[in-house]
């Protein structure tokens, strides 16, 4: 008998249903069923009740500890009280208005002062909207053309970021786009002298954390290298950090890595969930950017400035990125060694903070799939596909839950499989 | 453009996805069959200047394809992949450079036995309401949508691109508890097998045939049907990511 019983989710399944007659797949994108490898989409929760700390409830009433953290937006856990409570008193003072609220000042200092490389920050909604205004400022910056991209990169679907073969995209897209191989500065330098030098920028995360794949942290030595590159060849470097910010170091993780970028995206974790992105950079950019026409009608709304310089208070005076380190540890600690006691080679990559899970006894993640969907079936809410995402309010307690229900269905999956024995 | 098919790519499709499933038919299709009872085995190969060239073995009531056009009992050249195209379509009538004295088979077989294939292939809504019709229709749908899988991501410019994503190995692609093909990547070249593979690194089952035929028909979205549990996908899932980039493309090919 299963210590933790599989959910009901026939509720999920009837909104679902309901959702697909009156929007476009249901729900699109990454918290969908198919880019959320929803695998299959009977064990998992389509919409949320409510959030509290590390947990959501789904609309059948079942619980979930959240190693998603709605890919990232929930930093602190859902509903902190410190950041909740300084958008609550923004609200009452304003919020989308026409003069911005001063607060937006405030929250610009806060991210000068907290951001090694920032000398400004320039405010948006989403991360494909920092990411944007980062490439405009390298071509305005440099009077060129091209981007280097690294390979297996998401930089938001604009689409100039996505790719020729996806629908909706014309080869006119990306015909400035030069993907090359992590970890390779002869390509880079390759793709730079195959254009002439028209390179304007190169964007990269700061580490190889694709989906699909073991993750693969960067060095110190082959992010300098890669700054001096840029240095020699005026070339914009420009950091992704719209998933990886604040969970690394809350100086950014170019800080992290021992370097400066020119430029720095983040969103998810600024302000845990309020909608806000920023694009910061260094003195030397903050002419050009100032030049760039880019605006957005609700991009200088005050609630989320309130909401970001709690957030980013609370995460320096928890040191969130030793917390996330650690707690990361322990919980993939706790999974390989419970996958080990069932015959599974449980393999974890990336840096702790945002883990990477692989089932290694197979190399199609069919049994993978089958355990993440055994997981979140009991209550674990995992991804087969994605790296995960640790949350300030996860306790010792939860993760030794996780493990329980990580454990059971190991051994859930392990009756399925007698080959396995 | 990407928008725009490129002739030599729809060749590869109307020779190994198109022609290619008159082996199907043959099997699937008893009135096929029967057009070639009787008849002394014969072989019809297809030269393409730049293009595809390919044979087809006609014997005991079936046929086969295989690649290349060298020892066949009638030789049909085409000086270009546009004129190939033009035979599919039924704008163009080839002359055969050898076996004119075949040219009864070409007329009185060859030709019934691809309008039959069409018939299939561009059913009416009143032949698909025979269960019969819909279900052998269905399937020589997807044993060509799944050739023209592996054309495409071979020669078409988008499709090669796709292809460059797909890691080696076995893709599954098929009717619940029915007829399936195998799409083999190696190296990032593709291959269709028309069979249900033993072993795989990733699939995509449709629940049924009737939803199979409403996405080869462009009546649901491959999405859709994945969020409705229409369509299950397993395994290294992105592989199929990409295949569903090529069957974007195969859908404007075989319109």
């Amino acid at each position: 008998m299963s210590k933790f019983p599989t959910f009901d989710t026939s509720k999920s399944r009837e909104m679902f249903e309901r959702a697909t007659k009156v929007i476009p797949s249901g729900i699109y994108g990454h918290l969908g069923p198919a880019e959320g490898q929803w695998i299959p989409v009977s064990k998992w929760p389509s919409f949320s009740e409510k959030a509290q700390g590390s947990y959501f409830w789904d609309v059948d009433g079942n619980k979930y500890i959240d190693y998603m953290c709605a890919y990232g937006p929930n930093v602190l856990g859902y509903n902190d009280p410190d950041v909740d409570a300084a958008a609550l008193k923004q609200l009452q003072l304003g919020n989308c208005t026409t003069a911005p609220g001063k607060i937006m000042v405030e929250c610009a200092e806060t991210l000068v002062n907290t951001v090694a490389c920032a000398d400004w920050a320039f405010f948006c909604k989403n991360g494909s909207d920092t990411t944007t205004l980062a490439t405009m400022a390298a071509r305005a910056h440099t009077h060129k053309k091209k981007i280097i991209f690294m390979k297996y990169y998401y930089h938001g679907d604009f689409p100039w970021a996505q790719k020729i073969d996806y629908p909706g995209i014309t080869p006119e897209d990306v015909a400035n786009n030069i993907i090359v191989p992590w970890w390779d500065l002869d390509a880079i330098q390759k793709a730079y002298d195959d254009n002439d030098g028209d390179i304007a920028g190169l964007i990269a995360q700061p580490y190889d954390h694709g989906n699909f794949k073991d993750n693969e942290p960067a060095t110190k030595e082959y992010w300098q290298s890669v700054r001096k590159w840029c240095d020699d060849h005026g070339v914009v470097l420009i950091i992704d950090d719209v998933r990886a910010g604040f969970r690394l170091d809350l100086a950014g993780s170019d800080h992290y890595y021992g370097f400066k970028a020119d430029l720095i995206c983040f969103c998810k974790a600024l302000a845990n969930g309020y909608n806000m992105s920023a694009l910061c950079g260094g003195e030397h950019m903050k002419s050009t950017v100032s030049g760039i026409t880019y605006t957005g009608s609700y991009w200088m709304s005050a609630v989320p400035f309130a909401a970001c310089i709690a957030c980013i208070n609370k995460m320096k005076a928890l040191d969130t990125p030793k917390m996330f380190r650690e707690l990361g540890t322990l919980v993939t600690d706790g999974f390989k060694k419970a996958g080990a006691e069932h015959g599974f080679d449980l393999v974890v990559s990336g840096e702790p903070a945002l883990f990477y899970l692989r089932i290694a006894n197979d190399d199609s993640l069919l049994l993978h799939q089958e355990w993440v969907a055994e997981c979140v079936n009991r209550g674990l809410f995992i991804t087969s596909h994605h790296n995960h995402f640790i949350n300030a309010s996860l306790t010792r307690e939860d993760i030794n839950l996780s493990v329980e229900i990580a454990e059971d269905a190991f051994k859930a999956v392990k009756k399925n499989h007698p080959e396995l024995r | 453009m990407q928008n725009l098919m490129d002739s030599k790519t729809l060749a590869y499709i109307n020779m190994f996805a198109v022609l290619g499933t008159l082996e199907n038919l043959c099997e699937l299709v008893p009135e096929a069959s029967e057009l070639l009872q009787g008849k002394k085995p014969i072989s019809i190969g297809f030269e393409v200047k730049g293009g595809p060239s390919a044979t087809i073995y006609f014997k005991n009531g079936k046929c086969r394809m295989e690649q290349g056009c060298f020892n066949c009992d009638v030789k049909l050249p085409f000086s270009s992949c546009e004129k190939f195209n033009g035979l599919i379509d039924g704008t163009v009538t080839p002359i055969p450079s050898k076996g004119f004295t075949h040219i009864g088979f070409l007329l009185k077989t060859f030709t019934p036995l691809t309008d039959l294939l069409s018939k299939y292939m561009r059913a009416t809504e009143e032949d698909l309401k025979d269960p019969v019709f819909f279900e052998r229709s269905t399937m020589l749908m997807l044993y060509t949508i799944g050739v023209a899988i592996s054309q495409i991501g071979n020669n078409d410019q988008v499709g090669k691109f796709s292809a460059q994503s797909i890691a080696d190995g076995s893709i599954y692609l098929g009717i619940k508890d029915g007829p399936g093909v195998e799409i083999v990547c190696k190296d990032n070249r593709l291959l269709t097998v028309k069979k249900v593979p033993e072993k795989y690194r990733s699939s995509m089952i449709f629940e049924s045939i009737e939803v199979a035929r409403d996405l080869f028909d462009g009546k649901v979205n491959a999405l859709d049907c994945i969020g409705m549990g229409r369509i299950e996908m397993h395994g290294l899932v992105s592989m199929l990511d990409n295949v569903n980039r090529i069957l974007d493309r195969v859908a404007l090919y075989l319109a």
